[in-house]
């Protein structure tokens, strides 16, 4: 058991070896997306449950700004091409490239949150707070829960390029950045989704 | 040899359970008193039938296997078993011939869902209300939206007549179950859940709430009052009026003058005061005391109002509602300083001799109770 | 490396016994380097010790549930008692039930998982098992947050399944709740992690030839467990943050006056809550499914059939949630087809007990106490499932909800089906891991007085149930004849404590006297049939000197028994000749590490941030992403430790060009628990 062979052709046993030929690390991130599917799943029903419930104050239909949102929405979908360059840059063996574009997927990334507390702030100013009503803290509670998971994405994306810059993402270790990739996109699609059922959807 | 005996004691044990479980108890399942848990009962024997027979039949065969096996053990020392894989013909039986008896439990089943759950047509609407905790009960005569008769701790309903219960709840999660009636309905806030029953005879049923609804869910009792049509009558017409006033310089207009100090903040007296949904409380109510002496039973349900002496007569249990007064979180665990319960008032003796001298007078008493004092 | 140092002791002590000069300090931490002692436990990966772990933690928690339990039985054990008050009685049977389901059922069902599987598919370790030993110290830690309640203001007094809004501040003031809410969390945390990590270990770490229809039937259950934890744990999750979230941040999602309803906290809870039935049983189905066949001497009967049913269980579980909703109000055509399909499940239950009778049928029994527990189990869970169909049927359960008869029930299904299957396991599986076997004499004691204890417990209470005795009550009156069985169930409760005390004992007494020739065994006491036998017991760190090529179901069996034409077994091989020798040379594996316990240290801090002050919850943060940091930088196999090349190639030096690369190998997985981890 040299070490040629833990690294090329690993065999049965060995660290790296699979049945599937699927990493486990890659297969657990499946699998925890999977969960994450739930998670999202229940946060969502729980809006549509209480999206018209409110009592008092306004409603987060009251407030939408489709186009804001739309435009917001349109830079995280970016975000995803952009992963996927970072992703083939690093196969390529272009560092610098993949570098470039981690850094700008994080930057979308970060324009999104920052368009999400821009938006809430104007909520909450028009008199939407998270203690407000029943749809408030559903709205707030999904939305919050969806840029929570964004934000760590960045950190993520962040630690990528730190690492990269620091000569620590060598071209075999791609799968990492197509690993938070995967994780990046299923954030993205999740927003897609609220997008469509809480601020599209009347 | 244990195995086996431990298979004879357990095929005792499960028709033994079902004779002594449908012996007795005042809040047995197995005893309905009404059409809508006759039906459920009609539906439930034959399941636990089927139920205990497929029971007993597993217990048959496993018991078999042990034996037969342990003896196999013991004697053909060296005779190896035959290793059997499966049998897939088998395994299909024993697939499906537990789904038929499961389609042939399932129709009577859905049946009798539907069943309880239609609303009779000519059903007499009764609002249920749970609180911390005890049920009080509004009856809505004319239909105009305002109850005219609001009581507590005893539902009250003519025998032979099927009723509608519409279950509301104004905090927590209750839930209302007279078992020789109907089965359980949960008490949800913010919604009208109903609840169909009927007594076939006058008589008293016991039941409880079911749904733990905080620190006092074991004294949370229900209790339904099933009178001849013309008693009933009777009640409606007694329950409508106001409470008398007591004569002036009496004891009772004194005790009159104690409830409107200290339990006026909760509880209402029709003709003395209104304070129905303002109380001082979680829920907004306390008991209404307007006929208090008519319930054979107070603090939800929990003691009794009226027992039978030792001659038989039906007298006032003053002496439990003394002590009641003296000090009611003792009798009862109730969160006071959370507004959620009757606090203690601190009462004198005198002032509590003066309370109940009014209390007695807010009659009409039970049919042969013996007026007290007489 | 920037926070490593190099190990100053002796590396592991694992394959080549080579020695690595002492390096420059770099970090923090010096790299643990321990095998033995209490160092070595806290910061072990090795999925055997967190199996252990776990199971020594939910015995822990099983005293503490048990404790609960008694003081339950002597409360009712009279009408009208006065051993605790209503507010102590209603805190004690919601810790009760929470501690037995989450901190004792389900962490001793991870105990068995987390040794077997992987064992049983033949690998080496666990796909992740760094994350493995935080998923222990999670659930450790939130057990004990849970349990720290007590002593910091009450504990949850909501019941286990905590309707809203009774969870809400105004009626349940004290902050019981609040660590109900969170200590769930956190062990949920602890399942799910630990359920990635087991669903991939048996999809990916399977040995060469093992397809999934040639796994033994526990590793089936266990995979099908851990996968309905990975998709049940974020419905509860999303019901506890929301909880959370109300009571200490002012939300509405459970405040009537506000216009929320109180069915939304019922139908996450029994999305979750039904499955978690599921969660807390298979895995007690996968032990007996292993114990019969070998003390029955034949294969376990309808294979196929006992592993699809399991995975219709686990399908079905999805489908009845509201059948613990029929009084609600959920609709009577909801409430139709969720009596259906709650019958239905009761099938493919149905198969599995009659496969297992298949299985002894013919067979050559030997009562062993392993065997006495699985056959308890059979027959103890027929009588839980029987009474489970009587309340499939809506309108019976209308009358039987929330009475004893419930109690019962579950009580039959829980510790007549999921504990007598660990306790079982726990005799058939104990020379496995420690290398000596529990004491039969004292064995038979436990496991006739704990059938004869939960009888006499749980049997009466069907009586009181169906006799209208509502469960959750701290008192109950004379005059409903509900006295004579409940004291003959505080009765039983005391043969259960004394049953459990035995079995202490006999822990204590046989461990003391593992050198004597009764509890004394060799490899393979049982003549057993699934790979984890093919290894020496006790189970060598590496697991396996050489993975197996895996040609059969019962693989290790086939390697000693042929069969002759009557289809009866025949020796083969000598049992010497097949196992494993337990030599680790050339074997790899990965190095301790602080990491996982100081990452689940973090939560629990938040946890009282979040209850008392939030400075903790930022001191909480810092800990546990300093953890997350650390683990994910840490290569997961310390490059200072001997490696095998080391000893062949005769250079120790970290400076060639292995080491970087043996890094790179490693650290993907790193950073892919960083991002799982982050949740």
């Amino acid at each position: 058991m040299s070490d040629v062979a833990i690294h090329h052709d690993p065999k049965p046993g060995d660290h790296g070896w699979t049945q599937t030929g699927v990493s486990n690390e890659k297969l657990g991130m499946w699998v925890f997306l999977g969960s994450e599917c739930l998670l999202f799943g229940g946060l969502i029903s729980t809006y549509m449950l209480y999206k018209n419930t409110a009592l008092t104050g306004p409603r987060p239909h009251d407030l939408y700004d489709i186009p804001f949102t739309s435009v917001s929405s349109f830079v995280l979908l970016m975000s995803s091409m952009t992963m996927v360059l970072a992703l083939s840059a690093i196969q390529r063996g272009d560092h610098e490239r993949c570098r470039v574009w981690l850094v700008t997927t994080a930057l979308l990334g970060s324009i999104f949150i920052s368009g999400q507390v821009y938006e809430f702030t104007g909520f909450v100013k028009h008199g939407m707070g998270y203690t407000t009503n029943t749809a408030g803290s559903a709205f707030y509670t999904l939305t919050g829960f969806h840029g929570v998971h964004v934000s760590l994405g960045i950190v993520m994306l962040m630690s990528l390029f730190m690492m990269s810059l620091r000569g620590r993402l060598p071209q075999e270790r791609s799968e990492v950045v197509e690993i938070v990739g995967l994780y990046w996109h299923f954030v993205d699609v999740v927003w897609i989704l609220i997008f469509t059922v809480v601020y599209l959807i009347p | 040899m244990r195995g086996p005996q431990r298979w004879v004691r357990r095929l005792v044990l499960i028709p033994a359970l079902f004779l002594l479980s449908s012996c007795s108890g005042k809040q047995n399942i197995f005893s309905p008193k009404g059409p809508v848990a006759d039906k459920i009962n009609k539906l439930q024997v034959p399941v636990f039938v089927a139920a205990g027979v497929v029971g007993v039949i597993v217990a048959v065969m496993l018991a078999y296997v042990v034996v037969t096996g342990i003896r196999r053990a013991k004697h053909d020392d060296d005779e190896e078993p035959e290793q059997i894989h499966g049998n897939t013909k088998l395994e299909l039986t024993w697939t499906i011939v537990p789904f038929l008896i499961l389609v042939a439990v399932a129709f009577p089943t859905v049946t009798t869902i539907l069943n309880i759950s239609h609303r009779p047509a000519n059903a007499m609407k009764i609002d249920v209300y749970g609180q911390q905790w005890w049920w009080s009960y509004e009856y809505d005569l004319n239909g105009d939206g305002t109850p005219e008769i609001v009581t507590a701790n005893e539902l009250v309903i003519p025998a032979g007549r099927q009723i509608e219960l519409q279950v509301h709840s104004r905090d927590v999660i209750h839930s209302f179950w007279i078992p020789a009636l109907a089965g359980t309905r949960d008490a949800v806030p913010g919604r009208t859940q109903i609840l169909e029953l009927e007594a076939d005879q006058p008589g008293e049923y016991d039941g409880q709430c079911k749904e733990y609804c905080g620190l006092s869910h074991a004294n949370m009792r229900a209790r339904a009052v099933a009178l001849s049509q013309a008693d009933f009558d009777r009640w409606l017409q007694d329950q409508q009026q106001d409470a008398a006033t007591p004569a002036a310089g009496s004891e009772a207009a004194a005790g009159l003058e104690s409830f409107k100090a200290k339990c006026a903040s909760c509880h209402q007296i029709n003709g003395v005061n209104e304070i129905e949904g303002k109380a001082a409380l979680i829920s907004g109510h306390a008991p209404n005391l307007t006929h208090l002496m008519s319930r054979k039973v107070f603090a939800s349900a929990t003691f009794p109002l009226w027992v039978i002496d030792t001659q038989g007569r039906l007298v006032f249990n003053r002496n439990q509602l003394e002590t009641w007064l003296r000090d009611p979180p003792a009798q009862l665990p109730m969160a006071p300083t959370e507004a959620r319960g009757m606090p203690n008032l601190k009462l004198g003796d005198a002032e509590i001799d003066q309370l109940i001298a009014y209390l007695q007078t807010l009659g009409p008493y039970p049919a042969g109770a013996t007026a007290p004092g007489s | 490396m920037a926070i490593i140092e190099a190990p100053d002791s002796e590396p592991l002590a694992l394959p080549s016994g080579g020695t690595v000069a002492p390096r420059q300090a770099l970090g923090v931490f010096s790299r643990p380097g321990q095998s033995k002692g209490w160092r070595s436990w806290i910061t072990s990966v090795d999925h055997k010790r967190v199996g252990v772990l776990y199971g020594a933690s939910a015995l822990m928690f099983f005293v503490i549930g048990g404790v609960e339990a008694l003081l339950i039985r002597l409360q009712l054990v009279h009408a009208n008692g006065t051993v605790l008050n209503a507010a102590q009685y209603n805190q004690v049977f919601t810790m009760h039930g929470i501690t037995m389901i989450f901190l004792v059922v389900m962490p001793l069902g991870a105990a068995f998982m987390n040794y077997l599987m992987p064992l049983q598919v033949g690998a080496r370790d666990v796909a992740f098992p760094r994350l493995n030993a935080f998923s222990f110290w999670c659930f450790l830690f939130g057990g004990l947050f849970l349990n720290s309640s007590w002593f910091l203001g009450g504990a949850p007094d909501g019941g286990w399944f905590a309707y809203a809004p009774n969870t809400n501040p105004i009626f349940s003031p004290s902050h019981g709740m609040d660590f109900y809410a969170l200590g769930l969390l956190i062990t949920g945390i602890a399942s799910t992690v630990g359920a990635i990590n087991l669903v991939v270990t048996v999809i990916n770490l399977r040995a060469p030839g093992m397809t999934l229809f040639k796994m033994p039937v526990f590793t089936w259950m266990g995979f099908v467990t851990q996968l309905l934890i990975v998709f049940a744990m974020p419905v509860i999750t999303v019901a506890l943050f929301l909880l959370m979230f109300d009571r200490n941040f002012g939300a509405n999602f459970f405040n009537v006056n506000a216009g929320a309803d109180p069915l939304l906290w019922q139908h996450l809870f029994w999305i979750f809550g039904h499955p978690e039935v599921y969660i807390l049983i298979l895995p007690a189905f996968g032990i007996i499914s292993e114990i019969i066949p070998v003390f029955s001497r034949k294969p376990i009967f309808g294979y196929p059939f006992m592993v699809v049913s399991g995975i219709a269980i686990g399908f079905m579980g999805w489908g009845v949630w509201a059948h613990h909703m029929f009084a609600s109000g959920v609709g009577p055509l909801s409430v139709a087809a969720f009596s259906v399909s709650t019958m239905f499940i009761a099938v493919p239950t149905g198969v599995k007990i009659l496969n297992w009778v298949a299985t002894m049928y013919g067979g050559r029994l030997t009562f062993t106490t392993a065997m006495k527990f699985a056959v308890g189990l059979v027959a103890m869970f027929t009588i839980g499932g029987l009474s489970g169909v009587t309340h499939a049927v809506s309108p019976s359960d209308l009358q039987q909800t929330d009475t004893y008869y419930i109690v019962a029930h579950f009580h039959y299904v829980i510790f007549g089906g999921a504990l007598l299957g660990f306790f079982g396991g726990l005799y058939f599986w104990w020379p496995k891991a420690f290398g000596y076997r529990l004491s039969e004499k004292l064995g038979s004691w436990h496991f006739w007085l704990v059938l004869i204890g939960m009888n006499l417990t749980f049997g009466p209470m069907h009586i009181v149930g169906l006799q209208g005795q509502p469960r959750r009550t701290y008192t109950y009156a004379k005059g409903y004849g509900f006295e004579f069985w409940n004291m003959v169930e505080t009765i039983g409760a005391f043969v259960i404590a004394l049953s459990v005390l035995i079995f202490f004992i006999n822990i204590v007494s046989s461990r003391r006297n593992a050198k004597s020739e009764h509890l004394v065994v060799g490899d393979d006491p049982w003549d057993a049939r699934s790979l984890e036998w093919m290894v020496p017991n006790p189970t060598p760190a590496h697991n396996f000197d050489e993975v197996p090529i895996v040609a059969h179901l019962d693989e290790f069996w086939h390697r000693k028994y042929g069969e002759d034409d009557k289809g009866r077994p025949v020796r083969i091989a000598a049992t010497t000749e097949v196992m494993q020798k337990g030599d680790p040379t050339g074997v790899h594996l990965p190095s301790p590490s602080y990491w996982p316990i100081v990452m689940a240290a973090g939560l629990p801090l938040i946890g009282y941030g979040i209850i008392f002050n939030l400075g903790f919850a930022a001191l909480g943060g810092f800990v546990l992403f300093l953890g997350i940091y650390g683990l994910g930088l840490e290569p997961s196999t310390d490059p200072d430790a001997a490696h095998p090349h080391d000893d062949r190639d005769g250079h120790d030096a970290p400076d060639d060009h292995a080491a970087p690369e043996l890094e790179a190998a490693d650290e993907p997985e790193a950073l892919t628990e960083e991002v799982t981890a982050d949740e």
